[in-house]
């Protein structure tokens, strides 16, 4: 007001401020900044540092000449906690449970989550808490919460002494039937405030307040696990940044999609497990939604790994069975389906002279054969490279300087190995195409698992290499539409800024729907007065929130559930609609049956305020400014004369013809021969074939 | 020849096709062992019954092995008469079925008009009739007691389905709807793999796909082929048991007597036990299987599975066995028998692989039913678990705990406490490792699991099909036994035996606020105890997966403040080694019999191990399996003596004079 009040910017030097992005990942930290007031987006790619990521983070933003004092707000998503148990860095923990079940953390579901089938030398993974440090007390709670046996105090404190004794620095408390009563577990927690001070205490009924003892409890015991290590990591973070001059909170992205404060994060660090391929799922359903695209297949590929994932009607498949390495997490994600094929994967021959693609990676060191940093066996990217696809005037992610002759060597040998039937560029055509297979499964399989046929969606792609294959993969699918969105290679970092804080609660109530209805109200009633008070605190008002009800239901005798969306419709809709629901996901129906109801959901978000779309810049309206060079790039055993176009320079409504590189900061797109691209008006590349 | 690349395409859309299939059956399958127990699993194969692929890890080793012997049965009944649009269904176990149960479905494919890579769904399905709900039952003694017998029929005739066959098919089974809706599944499945498969053949050239196909076999049996080279050429035998009888135990044996030549391996199971009016019997199929999952485990576990890599592999089954019965001797029992195969097979392998195998498991399914009426409903519920076991040690690892082994589909054993606990009147009370179950070695066997359930409600009943309750799991190398299976109740603090079989128990009357305990078996352990580090014992009692009294007995480790004592370890472990019971051994022609394994001891021996006529002993073998044996008869004299028949000194890899330990196993008196 002051501004427009003196008329005149010349009296208010208004800095930009800026909403800032930060995917922290295994290699590179990304950034992505937007001016709030002009909508213009700004990226960045820094090393990523583990154990110093608030140092990379600094850099990062350093690099984009943005000051931390600047940043209004600052989001990240971040793999630290995945590492952490991948890696088993994570605290010593104590578990505290029912007595009789101590074991029941190991045992489990007794499958072997690994594959192992014919492997007899196969070592099942040990859980993260040892059993020396899994202590039981004297309680019981029957299947309708009731109290079978009382809290035994005296076991309490034996056993709360004897974690200390065992030098514990998190405790889970799982106590059987919990989810349907949290007063024993809480009555520990409070014991553990007294008699261990500091150590933080994760709750089964507080983590997941869900049925189904084995995932609640292992899903309570990664989270105690993480405690330690997040809270110092979120804490370090903010304390960098504050010291810097930033003055707002870190929020953090959960694998839901949504956000989470620090508060939320530090207390519940399992759900930030999977936010990592999360944000580009998000960022896809914004673009999406922006140009009117509502069902897409997101592809993000990355150096290591590939994350598709299936959307319907702007909304991204969810889930809340998930796993990390063999243990079951049970927190509301996004239904991502991961193959372990990337740029860095390695093509090698097998003993029978198969050749195959991955899932060796040559990760980030030493990296393919082009980076010259002492790779020699030739991975994907390296045969893009072959084929002239990347080019080697750019460097990659701004740093790494490509060595042509180095990945062709690398190539060479393998097509040595081979015996000499094929050439080397026959050789690196073909390593692309195994790698594309690859993906092409995984992206058939995610969508007949949900009753869609693929060739009705638009494939969205993204990462470092997904613009790379996109049109291969479509080719093979049979999708006839790509959308290669802005800032491929920054993308999950831009996600970020594209997500609402959310808040998932849930109450168990297994019985029949009929019998069950009336009570529901109360209990939404309940979970939203708690999720209102916490919009509330992370200053939130009314009209910021919004909270969305859902039941997941089955017919009676069966053991999984369907979630169905709760829009204030009477008893008889909602029935109706279950069988159609059951339809869709699984062929058939059956209205005769009795449903049941097993768990009440709410998600309740803190809408943020979304920047400003940026407009597409079109410095010039030519399309031959765009032109970077011409160069032979490999398509179907001949070199073909080939456009390279500098993406940021390419006008709205450009079109281009394939075959064509398409190159930018961060990713390459391939135009295959047969395809056409046009610039839309957000500056997307749409390709038809 | 086809080139590299297109081979690896084509190779990644057969398995990409066969996992499609899994999740379509999945999506579709109207009964919830298809949909949540994921008891089935798809395959391609061709006109020859080759299996081209499979999807390793979802879909089950012994539904997808006999698929072979499924088609072979298909070929002999309908020879050419097999065209586009015919569809197949078979299930019985004589003519390469698995149990009635497994329902197979085969939709051939033509292109070109001649027979070409098609689609096959093996899916369990819940009832197929017979003498007790859920078909299988451990009381049948005759397949008719075990539901509908399918022999290869053609089902549907050039597009149009045999309604009239159904109709006979689903009069005869419980729960027709859910019946008609999973075989409409499995159609719908075989339908989709059928339009992939199909797309391949336009995309490639029929001719190129088939030159995958026989290129990804040959390369499988290449690989089989060079890894059982890398064997020494001979004849190894082996032989494992089944429990059987009433007031003694009884076994039923399985012969292995397996010879390498070369670049082939072929295993004879002549000698194997005569079939048995009870269900541990099997078809032709299964035991071919148990040996090649035996040899695939071995020799080449990381390949696909594929037809290929089974040629280098013959397997003879006598029939009239239990490896091999004739009609009407009930197979639901199969799981058992295949696991016995394994034992034999890994055993008699074992000298050739250098003593490189592993401690044995589990041995069967451990199924274990409570059914009765329901107090709050009336209706029957059926409350059934079927638990892991512990794996057993090897050459550089422990075993794993309560875990599906290797030889097995990656399966949910247990449910949740929360889910039954809502869904039938019983209460978990316990669920936790046993202790000291994993069998002793210098690496130690996985410990098995104690699931004690009590059972709220009158009137219910208990079943139990199980083996590895009154012989254990044998060690190799000199390792030590696991624990054996129990199924038992504790009717207040009173233990009750159901059967004097403890694995075969058939509708035992358990009364109200008993309390059902299941304990599964440890693996077996490998080599010799007294070599485990001393700071792994140590780390096992600190575990609580080993007490301090086992760690002393069975390890010969003192501990002391948490770590291993070594000056009072060194002088318990020669103590322990010069208490073993040592004989020599001298062959003896007479006791070559046809059942199990006869050994006369002397006197001190029997007197040192504490057995008498009738009790199994083993033979320890410091490179493989122990040899089992039943004593026939304690000879007078204490010069520490053994007579077992000739064969079994081959068995041991010794000869006569040569001295080896021997310890007790069971009292054989149940």
């Amino acid at each position: 007001m002051l501004g427009r009040a003196l008329g005149s910017t010349a009296y208010c030097i208004i800095a930009p401020m800026f909403i800032v992005g930060i995917d922290v990942g295994g290699t590179f930290t990304d950034l992505t900044a937007v001016d709030e007031g002009t909508g213009r987006v700004v990226v960045t790619k820094v090393p990523s540092r583990p154990h110093h990521e608030a140092d990379a983070v600094l850099t990062g933003l350093a690099a984009l000449g943005i000051a931390p004092r600047d940043v209004r707000r600052l989001v990240h998503g971040t793999t630290v906690g995945t590492n952490a148990v991948l890696e088993r860095r994570g605290a010593r923990v104590a578990i505290l449970t029912t007595a009789g079940f101590r074991d029941l953390i190991e045992i489990g579901r007794t499958k072997r989550n690994i594959p192992a089938l014919f492997v007899p030398t196969f070592v099942r993974p040990k859980p993260v808490v040892e059993r020396k440090h899994r202590f039981e007390v004297v309680e019981r709670l029957a299947a309708d919460g009731s109290v079978l046996v009382p809290l035994d105090v005296a076991s309490v404190e034996r056993a709360l002494d004897a974690a200390v004794g065992a030098g514990a620095e998190a405790i889970a408390v799982c106590l059987l039937h919990a989810y349907l009563d949290p007063q024993h577990e809480h009555a520990i927690a409070d014991a553990a405030k007294g008699r261990c001070p500091g150590v933080p205490v994760s709750c089964s009924a507080d983590v997941v307040a869900e049925y189904r003892e084995f995932e609640r409890f292992s899903t309570t015991v990664l989270n105690a696990y993480l405690q330690p290590l997040m809270d110092g990591y979120l804490a370090g973070l903010e304390e960098r940044l504050r010291a810097t001059g930033y003055a707002h909170g870190v929020l953090t992205v959960a694998s839901s999609g949504g956000m989470m404060t620090t508060e939320t994060a530090r207390r519940l660090p399992i759900k930030t497990i999977f936010s990592g391929p999360a944000g580009g799922v998000s960022q896809a359903c914004h673009v999406g939604g922006a140009c009117g695209v509502g069902d897409l297949i997101t592809y993000d590929m990355g150096g290591t790994s590939t994350d598709v994932c299936l959307v319907r009607g702007l909304t991204p498949l969810a889930t809340s069975e998930g796993s990390v390495g063999a243990f079951p997490v049970k927190v509301p994600q996004i239904d991502m389906h991961t193959v372990g094929a990337g740029g860095g994967s390695i093509a090698w021959l097998d003993v029978d002279g198969s050749l195959q693609v991955g899932p060796r990676s040559a990760g980030a060191a030493p990296g393919p054969a082009a980076y010259g940093q002492g790779g020699t066996e030739p991975t994907v990217t390296d045969a893009n490279v072959v084929l002239g696809r990347i080019g080697s005037t750019r460097r990659l992610g701004g740093s790494i300087a490509l060595d042509a002759a180095r990945a062709r060597r690398a190539v060479t040998d393998l097509a040595a190995r081979l015996g000499g039937v094929l050439g080397v560029e026959a050789l690196a055509e073909g390593i692309v195409r195994i790698a594309v297979a690859r993906m092409t499964s995984a992206i058939r399989e995610i969508s007949i698992q949900r009753g869609h046929d693929p060739r009705d969606f638009t494939l969205v792609a993204f990462g470092g290499a997904g613009p790379m294959h996109a049109l291969a993969l479509a080719e093979e699918i049979g999708i006839p539409r790509v959308l290669v969105p802005r800032h491929p290679g920054n993308f999950s970092a831009l996600g970020l800024l594209a997500s609402d804080v959310k808040h998932d609660d849930v109450r168990t109530r297994v019985g029949p729907l009929r019998e069950r209805w009336a009570a529901l109200e109360a209990i939404f009633a309940d979970m939203e007065a708690a999720a209102r008070r916490q919009l509330a605190l992370e200053g939130f008002g009314v009209q910021a929130q919004r909270m969305r009800r859902s039941l997941d239901l089955r017919y009676q005798g069966q053991a999984f559930e369907l979630n169905l969306e709760l829009d204030g419709a009477p008893l008889a809709t909602v029935e109706t609609a279950f069988h159609r629901h059951h339809e869709t996901t699984y062929g058939h129906a059956n209205p005769d049956a009795t449903i049941e109801l097993v768990n009440a959901r709410l998600t309740a978000h803190g809408v943020v305020p979304k920047p400003a779309a940026e407009r597409h810049p079109s410095a010039s309206p030519a399309l031959d400014d765009a032109l970077i060079e011409r160069r032979p790039v490999w398509f179907g055993g001949a070199p073909h004369d080939c456009p390279v176009w500098e993406r940021e320079r390419l006008p709205e409504r450009a079109m281009l013809a394939g075959p064509a590189i398409v190159e930018e900061f961060g990713a390459t797109t391939v135009v295959l021969p047969g395809w056409t691209g046009v610039v839309d008006a957000h500056g997307n590349l749409r390709l038809e074939r | 020849m086809i080139d590299p690349i297109t081979l690896e395409v084509i190779r990644e859309a057969f398995v990409s096709t066969v996992r499609e299939m899994r999740v379509t059956l999945v999506r579709t399958a109207y009964s919830s062992i298809l949909y949540e127990g994921e008891d089935f699993s798809c395959v391609l194969m061709d006109g020859d019954a080759q299996i081209v692929a499979m999807s390793k890890g979802q879909d089950h080793p012994l539904h997808i092995v006999p698929i072979g012997w499924s088609m072979k049965a298909v070929r002999e009944r309908f020879g050419d008469d097999i065209h586009p649009g015919d569809v197949f269904l078979h299930n019985d176990p004589y003519t390469g079925g698995t149990h009635l149960n497994d329902v197979a479905m085969l939709m051939p494919l033509f292109v070109d008009g001649r027979l070409f890579v098609f689609p096959v769904v093996r899916a369990h399905w819940g009832d197929v009739g017979g003498m007790s709900p859920g078909s299988l039952s451990g009381g049948a003694t005759e397949i008719y007691q075990e539901g509908v017998r399918i022999p290869p029929i053609r089902i549907m005739e050039r597009g149009r389905s045999n309604e009239a066959v159904l109709e006979v098919l689903f009069a005869n089974m419980r729960g027709p709807r859910e019946r008609r809706g999973d075989f409409r599944a499995m159609i719908g499945t075989c339908r989709k793999a059928a339009e992939r498969v199909e797309a391949l053949a336009a995309r490639y050239g029929a001719a190129t796909v088939r030159a995958a196909v026989a290129e990804l076999m040959d390369r499988a049996e290449a690989r089989m082929r060079r890894a059982i080279r890398a064997l020494p050429d001979g004849e190894y035998r082996y032989e494992a048991h089944l429990e059987s009888g009433r007031e003694r135990l009884e076994p039923l044996t399985v012969r292995a007597r397996v010879v390498v030549a070369g670049d082939t391996i072929t295993v004879d199971l002549a000698g194997t036990s005569p079939q048995t009016a009870a269900p541990t019997n099997v078809g032709p199929a299964m035991a071919p299987t148990g040996a090649f999952t035996i040899v695939k485990s071995f020799l080449d576990p990381g390949s696909d599975v594929n037809s290929g890599a089974f040629r280098p592999l013959t397997v003879l089954t006598p029939s009239g066995t239990i490896v091999n019965a004739d009609p009407p001797a009930p197979c639901g029992g199969m799981v058992e028998v295949k696991y016995c195969v394994e034992s034999a097979v890994m055993g008699a392998l074992a000298p050739a692989l250098d003593g490189r195998v592993a401690g044995d498991l589990k041995g069967g399914g451990n199924h274990c039913y409570v059914g009765g009426p329901h107090p709050r409903t009336g209706e029957t519920f059926i409350f059934y678990e079927y638990p892991a076991g512990g794996t057993g040690g090897f050459d550089g690892g422990d075993g794993s705990n309560t875990v599906r082994a290797w030889t097995e589909s990656d399966m949910t054993t247990l449910q949740p406490i929360e889910a039954i606990e809502q869904l039938y009147p019983v209460r978990v009370e316990r669920t936790s490792l046993r202790e000291d179950s994993g069998g002793a070695g210098r690496w130690r066997g996985g410990l098995g699991l104690t699931r004690a359930v009590r059972i709220l409600a009158p009137a219910t009943r208990l079943s139990v099909l199980a083996e590895k309750t009154v012989l254990p799991p044998f060690g190799v190398c000199g390792g030590g036994a696991g624990a054996t299976n129990r199924f038992w109740i504790l009717r207040g603090v009173r233990p009750v035996q159901p059967s004097p079989l403890p694995g075969k128990v058939s509708a035992f009357p358990i009364e109200p606020d008993d309390v059902l305990m299941m304990e599964s078996s440890g693996g077996g352990g490998f080599g010799d105890p007294l070599d485990r580090d001393p700071t792994l014992v140590a780390a096992d009692v600190a575990e609580g997966y080993v007490t301090a009294a086992a760690a002393e007995a069975a390890y010969g480790v003192v501990l002391r403040g948490g770590g291993p004592d070594p000056d009072a370890t060194r002088p318990l472990r020669e103590a322990l080694r010069r208490r073993r019971s040592r004989v020599r051994l001298t062959a003896a022609p007479d006791l070559d019999g046809p059942r199990g394994r006869a050994i006369r001891l002397d006197a001190a021996t029997a007197s040192a191990l504490g057995v008498g006529a009738g009790a199994v002993v083993e033979l320890v073998n410091p490179r493989g399996a122990p040899l089992r044996a039943w004593v026939t008869d304690v000879m007078t004299g204490e010069d520490r003596r053994a007579e077992i028949a000739p064969v079994a000194l081959g068995m041991l890899g010794v000869a006569a004079g040569a001295e080896v330990d021997v310890r007790a196993v069971h009292s054989g008196v149940l």
